[in-house]
């Protein structure tokens, strides 16, 4: 047998499970409530991201459930703003005919390793900070307030650094392709500092 | 051209399915990806060239939600690898040692071997899906398959 004949002979044991369902109404469901955002901060040096998020401006914070203006993708949406002591917050706000609702919350760690929640600031700091999208026709994009720009030819070895603005305060940010990305209000960390 | 999800589902879902678990190693997360890359599919209405256009993006999407289910903070509780591989009917006890080979492989070379040994693309088709250079792919092929013949000696031929 060749490689490739073992190899498909032993991936073929690989069958999902047959609980994937395809009915319309159960596959819009799903991508209506779905997609888990996730935000992940260091105590220390920088912040990890571990996914992406729009840039919230509100400076409401205190109440269980509110509506902020956050930028989604580079454009002001009004969203609904959900936070419970678990560090897990939910955003829902309106995306072409349907309602997105999505998920995401994160830890602290500390020097120790030991871990908390996020509390509802440090979320909101979160949400504001920059995202990084990787869009289908392989380009990748930086959004960070209203500003969006495209890095995709800006990787070195898989690394980029990009300075960003929201107009206010600058980040630099080092981009670690499909691996991750630390901003920081002084510096570009090394890439070696994350992930 | 488009061609309906059903019938898509159909040709592919062994095929998205072994990429996604590649990437996630969990079969929970690649049945979501499977499940998220036909709802993309179905939401985006693109059109495409041909059935290999298709293809290529289903793969392309589905690697690209597995790696995002990777960085996700929250995992869910996860079945070993081991575990999970008690589960699987191998034909031979040599797939077994394949399979576990390459599920060791660090992530960023197993992709390029499932693209290259599962889905028969070239290392020109395998650049243009992860966007990366060929001379990167043929690095990293190059790298996976010493892995392999390392561990798997005898089993595992030396491929130019």
């Amino acid at each position: 047998m060749t490689n490739k004949e073992k190899y498909k002979q032993a991936f073929s044991a690989l069958h999902p499970s047959g609980e994937i369902s395809l009915e319309v109404e159960t596959m819009m469901l799903k991508n209506k409530k779905s997609r888990f955002r996730t935000a992940m901060a260091a105590a220390a040096a920088c912040l990890l991201l571990a996914g992406g998020s729009g840039a919230a401006y509100a400076a409401n914070v205190g109440g269980i459930q509110r509506t902020l203006q956050l930028w989604i993708d580079g454009d002001v949406t009004n969203v609904n703003f959900e936070y419970n002591a678990d560090g897990i917050y939910t955003l829902s706000y309106p995306k072409e005919d349907s309602v997105q609702t999505e998920h995401g919350g994160g830890v602290a760690i500390g020097e120790d390793g030991s871990e908390r929640p996020l509390t509802e600031h440090e979320i909101l700091e979160e949400l504001n900070s920059p995202k990084v999208e990787y869009k289908d026709d392989g380009t990748v994009w930086v959004y960070y307030g209203e500003q969006k720009m495209e890095i995709t030819d800006r990787f070195q070895d898989d690394v980029c650094y990009v300075k960003v603005s929201d107009g206010e305060k600058t980040l630099y940010m080092t981009v670690k392709y499909q691996n991750g990305w630390c901003t920081s209000p002084y510096k570009y960390e090394s890439p070696d500092a994350f992930n | 051209m488009r061609q309906s999800v059903q019938e898509l589902f159909e040709i592919y879902q062994n095929n998205l399915y072994a990429v996604a678990f590649n990437v996630c190693k969990n079969a929970e997360d690649a049945e979501d990806v499977v499940q998220d890359t036909f709802i993309q599919y179905y939401s985006l209405k693109k059109e495409f060239d041909n059935e290999q256009h298709i293809r290529a993006w289903l793969i392309r999407v589905a690697i690209n939600k597995a790696k995002n289910m990777n960085r996700a903070f929250w995992r869910r509780n996860k079945m070993s690898l081991e575990d999970y591989m008690e589960t699987l009917s191998f034909e031979t006890p040599e797939s077994g040692e394949l399979f576990e080979a390459v599920m060791n492989l660090p992530e960023k070379y197993r992709i390029v071997v499932h693209l290259f040994y599962y889905e028969d693309y070239t290392v020109h088709e395998i650049a243009d899906i992860l966007k990366l250079s060929e001379s990167n792919v043929k690095v990293r092929l190059s790298r996976g398959r010493a892995l392999l013949k390392e561990k798997l000696q005898e089993e595992w031929e030396n491929d130019k």
